[in-house]
Parts: structure tokens; C-alpha cells; sequence
């Protein structure tokens, strides 16, 4: 019980959100020129350039390098027949057990960034809560989904 | 088409008719009252003709939802046709719609003002509903008893008929025997007059009213003369903050008794009985309302103290049921208003032989206590101090919230527990109030196990459980606790574990 779920995601997921992050940091970059045009505008002091420059080099730190890749290690995930377990998080670990029984329906979702890596996502709905692997290469998801929808079929009807 | 096709009854069109003026009645007073003082002391000769077109337009608007009140229950008809519901109506566009008695989650009753004096009650039909909110359902807006009767009889008679084939030979026979109509009802509860005030007085409808009374008054913001007011407010001031603390205590007061009375007439003659598969609730005194609630509907028990009740031993139990009206006040069913726990427990158990009522529960460890609070400090430190350092001698006072915080953290450290049984998970935990989650294993979707960095330094973990509760979940979840217990959870929620369990058995 206490092992964690076996299958990791994608290495590429990895990628992807370093792609994410780049983003992300990119915005910030350009509300810290934004700032310092301001600045520059209104003659500030010189120290305020230094912190301008310090703040996107940490987010990029972070969201970049250090998030993706502590986030990367800890999603786990494992179906097995009569359940699905998920691990996740990146401060606080997250374990989640749902019963095959619960199932309602499994979709997959591909946006433009993750069909460039080949990769979808796949959200597994019971009735009440809704829980998403973020990163599998497509044709692992397809499989997937449909190995859900075939195990998720013998639920008895109590909701 | 040999079916018969029923009608409402007529008192339903001018149900429509006051409803759609209800939905008016807002912009309505807005824009009529407004014009009506804005001519000041002028009469309407006065004024000429092109100032009453607001008046001309009120009252096309009036006939026009009296007209489509009238059609509207001309055009609605149902009928029972190869174990469906099947309704059509409309007022420009027709609409059917068919719903299999399979698929009807319950019937509730209500009985307004305008129903009494004939007998008539309105019917909801609720299904499981995964269509448009607040649309989900059907609603029959006034019929008389023995056709509401004779709905219900019409499904139970469906539901057995079709039920039949699958239920295994035995079963049937013994259905067969016992027959349909011996359905015994009996009744479990009666609110008792003295619960009933109790509820009425303690109960949180006050800021409700004091809402409601704010906002009829900026409705009116427009048409009180401020200016005059003004002169007479700071000739009030003069005699002093006593008359008008008087005054808001007095408002205050008011509004409370106008929250009693609505409490009171709410719950009025609130009572709780039971057949075979559902439970009854009806209560009210102008607008009786009944709700049913099959057995095999409920997700979850979940048992409420606020401390104060909590004080005297009373307590507040909600049914949480899957499916069911959505956007509705009472989209939580609850089954005791409130009444002493002692009276609840045996009711209960009464009610659901299968549940365990008061399991030995388990509770966080010593170690987790701090973190219940000490989160806290990341706002207390700069409230207090800020507070202290400005208002020097007096804000020292501000430090009394560090003594709260702690002693409210270890009762909430106290609170929080779970408890296993065979097929039972109970979750006790505090915000405020108390709350107690009573969850069948074969209803829960899911549970979810956290850690944070600091709770696996200690060994920690959060456990949460959730449940369908009218379209959407409801959770419980326990903080802090040990490690080993989260772990326990899981391994008993995990379906091949118990498999291989068996298995060794």
C-alpha cells in the first residue's frame, strides 16, 4: 500500500512544461520592461534596474527548471482493474484512489503545445470529482481511455 | 391514442399569471414608482398624454401575462402512455416531453396559499437531471390530490412491472405475495413545539432579513429626499448615540422576530415519515411542502452543532442525496431542522439499520497540535503588533486573539477523527460548528490522501472523502492526521485490496 503507483509520465510532459514555463516567464519579462521603461521614464533610483532584472531570472529559476522538474518526478499514476491511483503535487503530495466501479466517463484533450509533443491529457470523471493526467503520448492515452471505458463498464448503478 | 390526456387544474392559470408578475414586480416598482414621484405634486392633466405611456405599456404588459398565463394552461396537457410521463406544452413554440417513470427520482409536493381552499397541490418532478439547470425537472402547477395519487400510483406500478424480470424467482414470488399496495407508511418524527421555537430563535435567518431589508431600501434609494432627512438626522444626533443605538437595537429586534416568523412558518408541523424505499419530509403552515427522498438515493448523513447548540446537546442532520433539484434553497434536505441528539440517534438508527450511529473514533495525534495554529501566526503577528504599535495603551487589547486562536485550534484538534468500519467511513472534524460525515464505502467517488512538506516531516496527512450530493460533491476532509491512519483509509478504500483479503479468508 504504502509503494507509490508505478507508470511516470511522459518524459516529454518534462518539456512541455518548460515550454509553460518559458511562457509564463516570458510575460513576466515583459511586465519587468514595462516597469523599467517606466522607471527609466520617470528617473528612478539605479538599484530598482537590479531588481527588475533579479525577478525574471528567479521566476525563470523556478518556473523553468526547479518546478517542472520536482513536478515532473512526482506524478506518478497507476490503473489498475478495479482502481485508479494518482499521485501528484508539487509542495503538498496529493494521492488519490478512485474506484473503476466510480468511473462515469474518461476524455482525452490535446492542446496546440501538447500536439506539437504529441502528447494529450486525460481527465477521468466519477459523478462528483474529476481528476487529470496531464501529460501521455497520444497513442498511450487512446489506449488508456479505452481501457477505462472497458474496465469502468461493469459498474453496478448505486451512483 | 387511447390514452387520456389530463389537464391542470384552472386555478393554474393564474398561478402562471402571479408568477410572472412576481418575476416583474422588481422593475416594475422601479420604473413606475420613480416617474410617479418624479411629476412632484402635478396631476395628470397636468402632465399630458405622452407622460402616461409608462402606464399605458404596465398595462399591456399585464394583460399580455394574463392572456399567456390563461394559454399556457390551456396548451399544457400530460398523459401516461407505455410507462412515461409525457407532457406537452408551450406558449408559441410546443414541447413535449417524455419522461420514463424509470428515471423519476421522487415526486414533491407543495401546497400553496391559492391550492388549499380547492384541495390542489403543485408537483415537481425531479429526475436525476443532467439537463439545463433549474430546467431539469418538471413541475405540474396545480392538480388535485387524486391525480397527484394517481401519478404516484402509475410509477410505482411501472417500476414494479419492469423491476420483475431482473429480480431473481424467489424475490419475485415474494413480491407477488406481499402485493403493491402494502406499502405501510409510518411515521418516524414530529417536530415538537418546543424544538420548533428553539429553531426559530437560534437559527442564522437574521442577517438574511437585515439583507433583505438593506436591499428594499436601496431600492427606494432614489425616491427619499435626502436632503430634508439630512437636516432632521443631525437635529437626532444632537439628542444623543443612545437613541440611536436604540434605534439599530430596535431594527435589529425586528428583524429577528420577522426571522422567528418565518422559521416558524417554514417548519411548521415539520414531520418525517417512511415507507419501504423513501422518506417523506413534509412541514410548513401557509405553503405546505412535502419532499420525498428514496433510500437508495442518499449518499451521506452529515450531523451539524454549532457550539451553541452543540452546548445544549441539539443538533442539525442533512441529508446528502444524489441528483435532485439543482439552484434550489433546498437542494440540502434537511431531515432533523434540529433536535436534541438523543432523540436523533435512535431515529437514525431506526432509519438506517445498515449505518453505525456512534463508532469509536479515532483521533489526530499530540503531535499535530500545532498544526492547527500556527499557520495563524503569519496574520496575528503583524495584526496585533500594527494594532498595539498605533493604538498604543488600548491596542495592547488585540493580543487577547493569540489565547483564542490557540484554545479554538485545540478544540478543533480534539474534533477531528475518523472512524472504520466494515463498510462505513465517519468523519468527525470542526470548522466553527461540528460536523459529523457519516459516508457509505460503496457511495464515496473518491479519497484523496495530502501531505505537505511540513506533514511528512512529521509523519502527517490529510485524509478527504468525497460524495455525490446533488449534482455536484461534497467533501469532508480531516486534517493532520497520523500518517499510518491515511494510509489505513486507502488500503481499506482500495477495491483489489480487498479482494486479495478475502481471497485469504
Amino acid at each position: 500500500m504504502n509503494q507509490q503507483p508505478k507508470n511516470q509520465i511522459s518524459k516529454k510532459g518534462l518539456t512541455v512544461w518548460r515550454v509553460y514555463g518559458m511562457i509564463e516567464t516570458a510575460i513576466i519579462v515583459l511586465i519587468a520592461g514595462g516597469a523599467a521603461a517606466i522607471t527609466y521614464f520617470f528617473d528612478g533610483p539605479w538599484w530598482l534596474y537590479a531588481i527588475y532584472a533579479a525577478i525574471p531570472l528567479g521566476f525563470a529559476y523556478l518556473l523553468i527548471y526547479l518546478f517542472p522538474k520536482i513536478r515532473w518526478k512526482r506524478w506518478r499514476y497507476e490503473v489498475r482493474e478495479q482502481e485508479i491511483e494518482l499521485q501528484h503535487g508539487l509542495f503538498i503530495v496529493k494521492r488519490t484512489l478512485v474506484p473503476m466501479v466510480r468511473v462515469q466517463h474518461v476524455d482525452t484533450e490535446q492542446g496546440p503545445i501538447l500536439r506539437k509533443y504529441d502528447l494529450a491529457e486525460i481527465s477521468i470523471s466519477t459523478a462528483a470529482t474529476t481528476h487529470t493526467i496531464p501529460a501521455l503520448v497520444t497513442a498511450e492515452a487512446d489506449e488508456l481511455r479505452n481501457r477505462i471505458s472497458v474496465l469502468a463498464r461493469v459498474a453496478e448503478d448505486d451512483v | 391514442m387511447s390514452e387520456i390526456r389530463y389537464k391542470l387544474h384552472p386555478i393554474s392559470a393564474f398561478l402562471n399569471f402571479i408568477k410572472g408578475l412576481k418575476e416583474l414586480i422588481f422593475p416594475f416598482i422601479i420604473i413606475f414608482g420613480v416617474n410617479l414621484f418624479r411629476g412632484g405634486g402635478e396631476t395628470v392633466a397636468e402632465r399630458g398624454v405622452q407622460d402616461l405611456i409608462p402606464v399605458f405599456i404596465g398595462a399591456a404588459v399585464l394583460v399580455f401575462m394574463l392572456v399567456s398565463g390563461l394559454i399556457k394552461w390551456r396548451r399544457f396537457v400530460y398523459w401516461f402512455e407505455e410507462d412515461e410521463l409525457r407532457i406537452e406544452y408551450g406558449l408559441f413554440v410546443k414541447k413535449k416531453r417524455y419522461i420514463p417513470f424509470e428515471r423519476i427520482q421522487s415526486l414533491n409536493y407543495t401546497e400553496g396559499i391559492f391550492h388549499r381552499p380547492f384541495g390542489l397541490v403543485k408537483v415537481k418532478v425531479e429526475t436525476a437531471g443532467t439537463g439545463k439547470i433549474g430546467q431539469a425537472e418538471v413541475e405540474l402547477t396545480a392538480i388535485s390530490r387524486e391525480d397527484a395519487d394517481r401519478i404516484e400510483k402509475k410509477m410505482e406500478h411501472a417500476k414494479h412491472h419492469s423491476r420483475e424480470p431482473m429480480l431473481e424467482a424467489e424475490e419475485a414470488i415474494e413480491e407477488e405475495v406481499r402485493g403493491l399496495p402494502s406499502k405501510t407508511v409510518k411515521t418516524v418524527y414530529r417536530m415538537s413545539l418546543k424544538e420548533l421555537i428553539i429553531l426559530a430563535t437560534t437559527s442564522g435567518g437574521i442577517g438574511v432579513v437585515i439583507s433583505a431589508v438593506a436591499v428594499f431600501l436601496s431600492q427606494f434609494a432614489d425616491l427619499i429626499p435626502y436632503d430634508a432627512i439630512y437636516q432632521e438626522v443631525v437635529l437626532f444626533l444632537r439628542f444623543g448615540y443612545l437613541i440611536v443605538a436604540l434605534l439599530i437595537f430596535l431594527i435589529l429586534l425586528v428583524a429577528w422576530i420577522i426571522s422567528i416568523v418565518l422559521a416558524i412558518f417554514a417548519n411548521y408541523q415539520f414531520t418525517i415519515t417512511t415507507d419501504e424505499d423513501h422518506i417523506f419530509i413534509s412541514r410548513g403552515l401557509l405553503e405546505k411542502k412535502k419532499v420525498s427522498v428514496p433510500f437508495k438515493r442518499i449518499q451521506g448523513i452529515q450531523i451539524s452543532q454549532n457550539p451553541l447548540r452543540e452546548w445544549f446537546g441539539y443538533a442539525t442532520v442533512t441529508v446528502e442525496s444524489a441528483g435532485g433539484t439543482f439552484g434550489d434553497k433546498d437542494e440540502k434536505i434537511r431531515l432533523f431542522p434540529l433536535a436534541k441528539k438523543t432523540t436523533i440517534l435512535p431515529i437514525l438508527k431506526e432509519l438506517f439499520p445498515d449505518m453505525e450511529w456512534e463508532p469509536v473514533m479515532r483521533r489526530a495525534p499530540k503531535r499535530s497540535l500545532h498544526f492547527f495554529y500556527r499557520l495563524d501566526f503569519f496574520w496575528m503577528f503583524p495584526v496585533a503588533g500594527l494594532i498595539s504599535y498605533f493604538f498604543y495603551p488600548y491596542g495592547l487589547f488585540s493580543l487577547i486573539i493569540f489565547p483564542i486562536v490557540i484554545l479554538f485550534a485545540v478544540w478543533q484538534h480534539r474534533t477531528v477523527g475518523y472512524a472504520l468500519a466494515d463498510r462505513q467511513l465517519t468523519m468527525e472534524f470542526r470548522t466553527v460548528s461540528k460536523h459529523a460525515f457519516f459516508m457509505m464505502k460503496k457511495r464515496i467517488q473518491a479519497i484523496e490522501v495530502t501531505q505537505s512538506y511540513f506533514q511528512r516531516r512529521k509523519d502527517l496527512a490529510s485524509i478527504q472523502a468525497t460524495i455525490k450530493s446533488g449534482m455536484l460533491g461534497a467533501t469532508a476532509r480531516i486534517e493532520h492526521m497520523e500518517k499510518e491512519d491515511a494510509s489505513k483509509v486507502l488500503a481499506w478504500y482500495e477495491p483489489s485490496d480487498n479482494k486479495t483479503a478475502d481471497l485469504q479468508k
